[in-house]
């Protein structure tokens, strides 16, 4: 088994042993049947009393052949709202950039809770898309309108 | 030095300051346990799933008998703080195997201490000592015989490094047509008739599908056999000695009738004879069933257990035993299983194995031996126990000493010349294997029908039962499935939806020739990599389940060792019969020889032990010359 494979297979393990609630990480099952376990499709619960709450959004982790060496990429649905998310629903996280806070250790777990905490603490200095950025910086009450709004779109279920 | 060490008082602080765990509070758990507080072990954690029986109380000396029924460590670490106020015992009335005993708890220890009854517990424990990296001292009775073997990970056997005799199954066909010892005649007993009997009447066993064309049978009666099951079932008022009867004739005439038609097994065999239960009972009367008597060998005034019975005292107590369940127990029926302390079970089983064994020509057995065979019942010995919990106790502490030069594995074997004197034979624990598959890096191969043989099959035969995992994750290419905790409902849904797929059908291309499975466990830190090959037949008598499973001497740890293995292909697939001597003792510990009242073994004081120093001319020149210092 590749390194990649193996280490995954291992975070498979660690994940089950111990998974934040609400949350769900699983290597993406094909309509046949069988797994993907570089691709895994997950769900991260906005936090509780925050405008994020409520909304359990859908996110894919695509891992290269090189992982560990190289971070997952990230990926919410085309268009999420969020100042830190391409239009394409790319997350920009420093954690997961492979030129700045990647390192090998870092756990599936870490990079869920991670992205789970940037959704209501965005990043300004970084911005990747410029409607939420722009709404975030010049017009609060309709940003956070529109965090609530989708929320509303990601019923947990 | 050893054992100068043990007068240090600097010594003495790092026994009393140790902390041990002590796996298993039975037969060896009760002496160990005592003889850790005594020697100055003050911190002791004491794991055990099991609760008190009657049967453990002639050599489990901390129970007595209000005690029965209560958890075994629980009441052991209570006995032992009365007499030792000033430790610290946790006992854990629980499963060793459960998630909770992970690596970390195992890290917690400085040396891990067994005392098990089974096989599958052991090799997990030993799993987790290698992955936490703590030494692991490792012990097992059987009667006269026990033995303790010390395992430092790197630098001795891991337990697995050799092969353990799992318990001995017969190829079905065997049990089934060709019995050719008692214990044949008693496990078809136990395991065919006594279910189909008493146990799930829904279930269809091999002996259902044994008769198809009976020569010379009434209609009535092959009728009733193609209806299969029913016929084994008391019918609707008929009278039980009637039932019976019916049952009495069709094992032992049509059924025997039959298989002699079988020509080809009788060419190098004697062929059976039936009995004809008529001429047997001649005028002999049974005994009614509402006389006050649980036990049917009993109510016909058969007391001596080790009297074997004449055929018609086999033939009365067979349709006795059938009797009384069916008019005393009747609410029971459907989901009874054999129980060896259920003393009309025992009375069934005895009869009816000797009624074939009598057909077949074979010895008869005493009530007493069938009874131990039935229930695979070793005489557990008490002092056996406390010898080799002195002995776990005396490694434990070169361990904590660490001169791990000075540690010995040892073998309690009987002299060849004059039974029941037991000796101790010392010896340097040897190197581990480089092709262990638990502690080296080897890759099993296995050979199996893949177009047949279903996930289920692969899971429960080979992963379970062959190789001890517990809650396997199993990868092949893009195929994934798992067991164990932290799985969501619909992902166990579909896990188990798969089961009964054929190991080729799986989704991601299935598991077919030359796949190569990584299989890992989810509470065992452990995994294999099994290469795969498809083979259509197998010799029913060899490989009665139909799996091959052979240990490769590839390893990617270090080159071919001077003292590995001759022939490690050899023994895993047929563990029984190429297991060397020194590890048959391994697989029966204290429970599996508990529940029996012992009449014979404990009798005088024949049980010496002759204590001989380590004879210097066999440290590390042992017959195979496999034993080299650590």
């Amino acid at each position: 088994m590749s390194v990649s494979r193996s280490r995954l297979a291992e975070e498979r393990k660690a994940w089950r042993k111990d998974k934040p609630f609400g949350f769900h990480a699983r290597p993406e099952t094909n309509p046949d049947g069988s797994s993907n376990l570089l691709r895994w499709k997950c769900h991260i619960p906005g936090r509780p009393n925050t405008l994020w709450e409520g909304g359990f959004y859908p996110m894919t982790m695509e891992f290269p052949e090189e992982y560990p060496t190289k971070p997952p990429k990230c990926k919410f649905a085309q268009g999420f709202f969020h100042p830190n998310v391409y239009p394409s629903g790319t997350v920009c996280l420093s954690i997961i950039n492979e030129e700045e806070g990647w390192r090998p250790s870092i756990t599936v777990k870490q990079v869920l809770l991670g992205i789970q905490e940037l959704l209501d603490t965005p990043n300004p200095g970084s911005p990747a898309q410029s409607e939420a950025f722009l709404l975030y910086t010049n017009n609060r009450a309709k940003y956070n309108q529109c965090v609530k709004e989708q929320a509303h779109r990601y019923p947990p279920g | 030095m050893w054992p100068e060490v043990t007068a240090d008082p600097a010594f003495k602080d790092k026994v009393s300051s140790a902390r041990v765990l002590a796996v298993g509070a039975g037969g060896i758990g009760c002496e160990l346990l005592k003889t850790l507080v005594l020697t100055g072990f003050k911190n002791i954690e004491l794991i055990d799933l099991d609760t008190i029986e009657t049967s453990n109380l002639n050599r489990q000396f901390l129970f007595r008998k209000r005690h029965v029924g209560q958890s075994k460590a629980q009441v052991a670490a209570e006995a032992v703080l009365q007499f030792k106020p000033d430790v610290k015992i946790t006992a854990h009335q629980a499963n060793i195997k459960e998630l909770k005993f992970g690596v970390d708890y195992f890290k917690g220890f400085d040396v891990i201490l067994n005392g098990l009854d089974n096989l599958d517990a052991r090799r997990h424990v030993n799993r987790l000592c290698l992955a936490a990296g703590v030494p692991l001292i490792e012990s097992g009775t059987a009667g006269y015989l026990g033995q303790v073997n010390v395992h430092v990970k790197d630098l001795s056997r891991c337990f697995e490094c050799d092969e353990h005799a799992a318990p001995k199954t017969f190829p079905i066909c065997t049990i089934r047509n060709t019995p050719e010892k008692p214990i044949h005649c008693v496990v078809w007993a136990k395991d065919l008739l006594f279910p189909r009997l008493f146990g799930r009447q829904d279930a269809v066993t091999d002996l259902d599908e044994q008769r198809k064309e009976v020569n010379g049978s009434s209609s009535s009666q092959a009728d009733g056999a193609v209806q299969g099951p029913s016929f084994f079932l008391q019918k609707q008022g008929e009278n039980s000695y009637d039932y019976a009867k019916r049952i009495f004739r069709r094992v032992y005439e049509q059924d025997i009738e039959q298989v002699k038609t079988m020509d080809e097994l009788w060419k190098t065999r004697r062929p059976p004879q039936q009995l004809d239960l008529k001429e047997i009972l001649d005028q002999q009367t049974l005994p009614e069933t509402a006389n006050g008597y649980s036990s049917a060998s009993r109510a016909l005034g058969l007391t001596e257990s080790h009297k074997a019975w004449d055929l018609c005292e086999n033939a009365r107590v067979f349709l006795a035993s059938i009797a009384r369940y069916v008019d005393t127990r009747p609410d029971e029926i459907g989901t009874l299983v054999f129980d060896k302390d259920d003393d009309l079970a025992v009375d069934f089983i005895t009869a009816a194995s000797n009624l074939r064994a009598l057909a077949y020509g074979i010895p008869t057995q005493s009530h007493f031996d069938a009874k131990g065979m039935a229930g695979n019942i070793v005489h557990a010995i008490a002092t056996t126990n406390a010898i080799t919990s002195g002995l776990i106790v005396t490694e434990a502490l070169k361990i904590l000493a660490n001169d791990l030069d000075s540690c010995r594995e040892t073998y309690l074997t009987e002299y060849a010349e004059r039974k029941h004197v037991v000796m101790l034979n010392p010896s340097r624990p040897s190197q581990p294997k480089p092709d262990c598959m638990v502690c080296g890096c080897s890759m099993l191969s296995l050979k199996i029908n893949t177009t047949t043989a279903t996930l289920a099959t692969f899971v429960d035969k080979v992963l379970k039962s062959r190789l001890s995992f517990n809650m396997p994750t199993i990868m092949c290419g893009d195929f994934l499935y798992e067991e164990g905790d932290g799985l969501e409902d619909d992902e166990l849904e579909m896990y188990s939806s798969w089961l009964p797929k054929t190991l080729s059908a799986l989704p991601g291309g299935g598991i077919g020739n030359g796949a190569i499975v990584d299989v890992q466990d989810q509470s065992q830190h452990f995994s294999v990599k099994i290469v795969v090959s498809h083979q259509d037949n197998f010799d029913e008598e060899k490989h009665p389940d139909g799996v091959i499973l052979e240990g490769s001497a590839k390893s990617t740890r270090q080159a071919h060792h001077a003292s590995s293995s001759a022939n490690p292909v050899a023994e895993l697939s047929n563990g029984a019969q190429s297991c060397p001597d020194d590890n048959e003792v391994v697989i029966v510990g204290s429970k599996g020889i508990t529940g029996f009242k012992r009449a014979r073994c404990d009798e005088g004081d024949d049980d010496d032990v002759v204590i001989l120093g380590e004879p210097p001319a066999r440290v590390g020149t042992t017959p195979n010359g496999k034993r080299t210092r650590l």
